[in-house]
């Protein structure tokens, strides 16, 4: 791993590929891609841990797959949310949302 | 789901697309580092590196998803068929184990379902309650009344606030004249409130509102049994009309098979108004009648004790007399409880018997799990090395133990099968009236129901996890890999790393004896049992009790001695027939009872006496011993003389050491009974030896000895002894008792040695055929566990012994060296069994007699033929072992 970038926190990598395919169908690499992007270079998402991440996250029903041609006209896997991942994520947003508000808490009482 | 079904079946399409998909990525990536201005060659490089790995990916990719687990078991399934169809003897040897442990789990299990969950076919059962009275003054506790008076009746159901219903009846002989001769049936008069209490009637109506009433017209109901045994399952039969009792009665409704309520074949609806139904008892309000009512809900049983308590007390205060003790309390238990009553406690020590030869059956399996996996400690290093993970492997093995589990699933529910018929045939089992409570009630089917077969393929899952998991977490511990460097056969790692099989064989011996023990003490207890001292003769004995229909020609004492007297004669003519007496009583059991005043002693204390009332022959046809004094005489017979003989628990109770003869009893019961001397006092002419008359396992209580010729009152036995099998003559017993008067019945007849097991040897019976049979399963489990370890150590010692043997060593000292290690294990097992035995056998007291629950004798035998099933079971593998060639043994390397 290069100086500067931190693997995806453990646990929320599911939540992060949930959010960025509710944005619109998308293909695998591109999802590495956005990550990277809007978190500034910050995040990595390792293949091995993306593409079985993937795979269960469209087993459990969360996500459904669609074999589409890209832009430059080459077959790829597009991930989009099911109804059950939509529900899915705004759980993960809650769960999250909670728990960065009590360690926002720890943190400053702890200063 | 329709997902990954498809995905299982195309498999070889989704490979494709998961390849594609990844190369599509790793494409994308050399194409950006292509565009970051690296060569072509160095752009893979960097992709390839950052992917790391594209077949790992894969796997955890497929790992991600349902249906490569589904394929992962089925070769799982795949490789543990053929691995077990390739050692078949221990696939065989683990299966029939495990088959016996649970089938024997099941058909335990079958009966405790048929007897607790489902033992009567009538709504709401678990609400329905007897009501016992219990006399507190008595010395000894709880001498209980089960039945009450007609008013006491009428007063209970009047004046309850806590029952929903109460059913009260009460059983009474029905002659029935069929042209040929009388017969008799065992009826039962029943109020026609809730009759059948939700059963329906099989055929015809059930009893209404109105049926029993003063002025409405006589019916009744029959079960199924007396209607396919008399009459063929006839239909027709339903409206005709029969004579019962004298009395012509129409037949409205036919029970189903499974109903038997008071264990009656006829069922006649009465209100309790005196003559209704046309009965008359003999002595005005006797308690006969059985109440049966179900609770109100939400009521317990202690508030509805006490609200028929305060009912029962009131009456007692309104008519003291002798139907209520000083002190008595009303304790109300459940139906279920009172039919199976102690009968649960041999049912609950048969299911830990059981469970422990599960334990048994499991600790075998895991032993011989455990053998099997050592030996392919190399193979499962192997596998570990080409990358199969530690769960995939417990998995494997696991799935190993659910084939074994399911082939025992499927020859477990075979043996049950079998297994429950041939429990059915030995289960003491009764109809719902109080001379046979603490069985298991008639109508409880015991079969193999969905579930109890339920059961034994969660019991079947059970064992798995039991027998699988240990030996797989055994074989997977510790580094995997280093094993690859060690002898795969382990050498010398039998005697030392085999604590787990060691503890496994020690646990099953243990076991094993306690289960031994158990049945052992049953054993002794049921040989003392047929072996107590009746100190009568019960060999060649026939019984038969005759009924007269109570109004008919036999009113009078004179009347009654005059048909008896022929009765006799014509019974003593027949071939094979040495002698015949009248009595009152069944004599093991003995019979009515009163209380008595002996003239010029009076008494605080209720004394009390049995009465039987004899013919001439009475004394010789039991073979009871004069021990002072004289028998009945044929004059005191023929003129009814007021005499009576006493046995020697009488003279000890009232008389002490005082001379009996020529003392004057009065049995006071006698005033209330009609053509019976009144006020009359009984002088003692002899004293005879005791003998059982309250049953096989209480004392002899005091009984005087009439002649039968002083009372017109009550039905008598006819007790014959025969040259021949006692059976064989009663067909012409009966005949001659038609002879003299075809409108009598023989009510209930037999051998007396039947009679006896029926009513003595049945319970005790089956528990000893039970728990012999689980005994004797639980110590053939244990021989093969013994040798199967046995001889898997010595394989696996091959080497070492192999190496002693090239040295020089005996073969003796390896026969010692083999011997004396399955010796440790068996004494360990032993040792730990009888402790146990020690604790736990206190649970069997209750039901052992003449026999302590801590039996030196039964300990020790049991202990010594463990000691030689144990040693025959390690000889064959110690023999083996010495005898092998030490080249052979040191080629195995």
């Amino acid at each position: 791993m290069e100086q500067g970038k931190a693997e995806v926190l453990k646990g929320t990598l599911d939540m992060l590929i949930l959010k960025v395919v509710a944005l619109g169908p998308i293909h695998g690499y591109a999802i590495s891609q956005r990550i990277q992007q809007i978190s500034k270079d910050l995040f990595q998402v390792p293949e091995g841990s993306l593409y079985p991440a993937l795979h269960r996250l469209e087993d459990r029903g969360w996500l459904q797959a669609k074999w589409e041609e890209t832009e430059t006209g080459r077959d790829a896997k597009f991930y989009s949310l099911t109804r059950a991942g939509k529900k899915r994520l705004s759980a993960e947003l809650v769960n999250w949302e909670r728990l960065s508000e009590a360690m926002a808490l720890i943190l400053s009482a702890a200063e | 789901m329709n997902g990954w079904l498809g995905r299982l079946f195309h498999k070889r399409r989704t490979e494709k697309r998961l390849d594609a998909e990844l190369r599509f990525h790793l494409e994308q990536k050399v194409r950006d580092y292509l565009a970051a201005g690296f060569s072509s060659e160095e752009a893979r490089r960097r992709a390839n590196l950052a992917f790391g790995g594209l077949e790992q990916v894969k796997q955890d990719c497929r790992d991600a998803r349902v249906e490569n687990h589904v394929q992962d078991f089925l070769r799982d399934l795949q490789y543990a068929f053929r691995g077990l169809a390739k050692d078949r003897r221990f696939a065989l040897v683990a299966i029939f184990a495990l088959a016996l442990g649970i089938g024997a789990t099941t058909v335990m299990f079958s009966v405790l379902y048929a007897v607790v969950v489902d033992p009567f076919p009538y709504r709401d059962f678990q609400h329905s309650v007897v009501l016992e009275m219990w006399d507190l003054t008595g010395p000894r506790e709880a001498e209980a009344r089960f039945h009450y008076t007609i008013p006491e009746f009428v007063a209970i159901r009047d004046q309850n606030h806590v029952f929903e219903d109460i059913v009260g009846d009460y059983q009474s002989d029905v002659l029935y004249r069929d042209g040929k001769g009388t017969r008799r049936f065992l009826g039962c008069y029943t109020t026609p409130n809730d009759f059948g209490s939700g059963v329906p009637p099989l055929l015809g109506r059930s009893f209404g509102p109105d049926d029993g009433k003063p002025g409405t017209p006589f019916v009744f109901m029959m079960n199924y049994k007396l209607w396919q045994t008399e009459f063929g399952g006839d239909p027709a039969v339903l409206g005709r009309t029969f004579f019962l009792n004298g009395k012509p009665r129409t037949l409205i409704g036919i029970m189903p098979q499974r109903f038997n309520g008071c264990g009656s074949s006829l069922w006649l609806p009465t209100d309790l108004s005196p003559g209704a139904d046309g009965t008359v008892f003999p002595v005005k309000d006797p308690d006969v009648i059985w109440a049966c009512a179900r609770l109100k809900k939400g009521v317990s049983l202690e508030t509805a004790a006490a609200d028929v308590d305060g009912i029962l007390h009131r009456m007692a205060q309104a008519n003291p007399g002798e139907l209520y003790p000083q002190h008595f309390k009303i304790v109300l238990r459940t139906l279920l409880d009172f039919v199976v009553g102690d009968f649960s406690k041999t049912l609950y020590a048969l299911l830990a018997a059981v469970t422990m030869l599960l334990l048994i059956a499991c600790g075998n399996v895991a032993n011989l799990l455990l053998a099997r996996a050592t030996v392919r400690e190399r193979e499962i290093a192997v596998r570990a090395s080409l990358g199969a993970s530690r769960g995939r492997l417990i998995r494997q093995l696991l799935v190993e133990g659910l084939l074994l589990a399911g082939g025992a699933c499927c020859a477990g529910c075979l043996l049950a099968y079998f297994g429950v018929k041939g429990l059915v045939a030995i289960i003491p089992r009764g109809p719902n009236a109080d001379l046979f409570h603490g069985r298991i009630p008639e109508e409880a089917v015991i079969s193999l129901k969905p579930g109890v077969l339920l059961f034994a393929v969660a019991i079947a899952g059970l064992t798995t996890l039991i027998c699988g998991l240990a030996p797989a977490l055994h074989a997977v511990r510790g580094n995997l890999e280093l094993r690859m460097f060690g002898s795969g056969k382990g050498a010398g790692g039998g005697f030392r790393h085999g604590k787990l099989r060691s503890g496994l064989v020690i646990a099953e011996v243990a076991l094993s004896i306690v289960l031994l023990t158990g049945s052992g003490l049953m054993v002794r207890s049921f040989f003392a049992l047929t072996h107590v001292e009746l100190d009568f003769n019960p060999a060649h004995m026939l019984y038969a009790w005759v009924s007269t229909t109570e109004h008919g020609p036999y009113e009078t004492a004179v009347k009654k001695k005059l048909f008896y007297e022929q009765v006799l004669q014509r019974v003593k003519a027949l071939p094979g027939v040495i002698n015949a007496t009248t009595s009152l009583s069944m004599p093991p059991l003995g019979g009515n009872g009163s209380e008595i005043t002996v003239l010029g002693k009076p008494s605080s204390q209720h004394w009390s006496s049995g009465i039987d009332l004899c013919g001439k022959a009475y004394f010789q046809v039991l073979g009871l011993r004069l021990v002072r004094g004289r028998l009945l005489s044929e004059t005191d017979i023929d003129s009814a003389r007021q005499v009576a003989v006493v046995n020697e628990a009488f003279v000890r109770a009232y008389f002490g050491s005082a001379n009996p003869l020529g003392q004057k009893i009065k049995f006071n019961d006698f005033d209330q009974l009609p053509e019976t001397p009144h006020d009359a006092y009984f002088e003692i002419i002899g004293v005879i030896a005791d003998f059982k008359n309250q049953g096989l396992l209480e004392p002899p209580r005091p009984e005087a000895f009439l002649p039968h010729s002083i009372t017109g009152f009550g039905g008598r036995n006819i007790l014959a002894a025969t040259a021949v099998d006692a059976k064989s003559v009663l067909a012409a017993v009966q005949r001659e008792i038609w002879t003299v008067d075809s409108t009598a019945a023989v009510t209930q007849s037999g051998s007396m040695e039947d009679f006896l097991a029926e009513f003595a040897y049945t319970k005790p019976q089956f528990g000893l055929i039970t728990t012999s049979v689980f005994a004797g399963i639980g110590l053939a489990l244990v021989l093969v566990g013994i040798f199967s370890v046995m001889a898997y150590t010595v394989a696996l010692q091959a080497h070492e012994l192999g190496i002693r043997l090239a040295l020089g060593a005996q073969r003796r000292d390896v026969l010692a060296m083999v011997l004396s290690h399955g010796l440790r294990l068996i004494s360990a097992g032993i040792l730990i069994g009888v402790l146990a035995s020690l604790g736990l056998t206190r649970f069997l007291a209750s039901q052992l007699q003449g026999v302590s629950a801590t039996d030196p004798l039964t300990f020790c035998g049991v202990a010594l033929v463990f000691l030689a099933v144990g040693l025959a079971a390690c000889f064959l593998p110690a023999r083996r072992a010495s005898q092998c060639d030490p080249l052979v043994a040191l080629h195995y390397e």
